[in-house]
């Protein structure tokens, strides 16, 4: 089998270009996604149990069905609706950031559960406030214990940006397709966007590595 | 101080208070003894509202906290309470833990928080352990900590929920220690406890809860030289 790599090289400047685009779709995804999430968690936690319904019903529904779907109905629906044309970019941040908020909601949740309820007996006791008590007392605490969570939630979202390439995102995979598509070739798009993935997700692996091992020395 | 007025308190269908009636002077010190699941955590906790009342009146410093219109977070601040499990902020050292609600809660200055937190370890006999963090201490030194933290509020009243129950016979001392000290200085107590020497020696007056109703209370040598009622002398028999 000859291995191609000129054609890797004509299309590099591309794959550059869709890397940086993966980078920033999935930062995106990322930071909205987990803000999200940190709103969507605590609404389902909440005492005034009718409240709760839209947060399950939120969740219930961006963990049950395929992102795929997702991304369609947004890219091919919600969109333009809201603003008369399709974009691919911002459907497929909009899809990322509420699909990756459902799993990150349920990741705080958790996270806020799994904190003994004394510690927030000790801040009411003390005269905070509901609000003062989470942020100062639980919300710290609960963070150290959801970063290994949210690191995985954060490697499958950029994983799964590479769906973005069925609505022309000119992403990773959307060069990759292109390339396999122009020299009907298999391996060389493929495996170099395989490639590009690892290096993506073995960098953040590392980062959040890091991370952990700093607030735990703390 | 406080005014406890037929108070009672169900968990779904399952009713743990009775209808529980007491005073608590200032500067008093009340021991409430019983046996397990007789309701005294629940009583206490009734008493800053860590759980919701079911029925009846609790007054501190007569603002009822079970009428919707009072200010329960205003209230929590007058009312220290001291836990079995100490319940101290893992993630702040010794010293954050007591400025974190002065702070906070009272918007004190950094350098005015930090001076009293230090003045309180002194009290406590924990200077030197002020930028530790919890984990790294014994029970009692927890448990003072604790005590130290609820005082950084300047509250009026303290509840103590099995102060010692936790710590090993050794750290007992310690922590009573501490209590007496406030006990000497006037502060107002609620104390739940089954060491029956502290509770003869620093009550001003002891409590017998069981069946979540309040079965007897006298002055401690009264209640443990002479208990009127046969549920008390059983109790007493079984813990002396
Ligand atoms: N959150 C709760 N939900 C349901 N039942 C509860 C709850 N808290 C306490 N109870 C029940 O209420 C009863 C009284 O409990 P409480 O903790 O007040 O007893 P106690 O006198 O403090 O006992 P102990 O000496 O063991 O601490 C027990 O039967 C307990 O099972
Ligand atoms: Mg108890």
């Amino acid at each position: 089998m000859d291995f191609r790599f000129d054609i890797i090289i004509e299309y590099s400047p591309y794959l550059v270009k869709g890397t940086l685009l993966t980078i920033g779709l999935s930062l995106a995804g990322i930071l909205i996604g987990t803000i999200l999430g940190l709103f969507i968690g605590l609404g389902k936690i909440q005492r005034r149990k009718l409240l709760t319904w839209p947060f399950v019903w939120y969740i219930t529904f961006f963990r049950g069905t395929p992102l795929f779907v997702q991304i369609l109905l947004i890219h091919f629906g919600v969109i333009p609706m809201l603003i008369g044309e399709t974009n691919g970019i911002v459907a497929t941040i909009v899809a990322l950031s509420l699909n990756a908020a459902a799993y990150i909601a349920e990741i705080f949740r958790a996270g806020i559960q799994s904190i003994d309820r004394g510690q927030m007996e000790a801040a009411r006791s003390l005269g905070m406030t509901h609000v003062q008590a989470m942020r100062y007392v639980i919300l710290p605490q609960a963070f150290k214990r959801m970063i290994p969570p949210l690191g995985n939630e954060f490697i499958v979202l950029i994983k799964e940006s590479s769906l973005a390439a069925i609505v022309a995102t000119p992403e990773i995979m959307y060069w990759g397709r292109a390339m396999a598509g122009q020299y009907y070739r298999v391996w060389e798009p493929y495996l170099t966007a395989a490639v590009i993935y690892l290096i993506l997700t073995l960098s953040l692996s590392f980062l959040l590595n890091l991370l952990e091992r700093r607030l735990k020395t703390e | 101080m406080i005014k406890v007025a037929n108070l009672q308190k169900s968990f779904g269908s399952h009713k743990v208070l009775n209808g529980i009636n007491v005073e608590v002077q200032p500067q008093e010190v009340v021991v409430v003894i019983g046996p397990s699941g007789s309701g005294k955590s629940t009583f206490l906790r009734c008493i800053n509202l860590l759980e919701t009342i079911t029925d009846g009146h609790v007054l501190i410093e007569d603002i009822d906290i079970t009428d919707k219109g009072s200010d329960i977070n205003k209230v929590r601040e007058e009312v220290g309470m001291v836990f079995q499990h100490f319940n101290l902020f893992p993630h702040k050292t010794v010293l954050e833990n007591i400025m974190l609600a002065p702070r906070k809660v009272r918007g004190v200055p950094e350098q005015q928080a930090r001076a009293k937190g230090m003045e309180l370890l002194k009290k406590v006999g924990l200077e030197d352990k002020a930028e530790a963090y919890p984990d790294s201490l014994s029970g009692g030194q927890k448990q003072r900590v604790a005590i130290a933290r609820a005082l950084a509020m300047e509250p009026k009243i303290m509840l103590f929920d099995e102060p010692t129950s936790a710590l090993d016979p050794e750290m007992v001392g310690e922590v009573l220690e501490v209590i007496k000290q406030l006990a000497r200085e006037g502060m107002t107590m609620v104390v739940v406890t089954h060491e029956m020497g502290f509770a003869r020696e620093v009550g001003d007056r002891v409590i017998f809860m069981d069946g979540g109703l309040v079965v007897e209370e006298n002055k401690p040598d009264e209640i443990f030289e002479n208990p009127q009622h046969e549920r008390t002398k059983a109790f007493l028999s079984k813990v002396l």
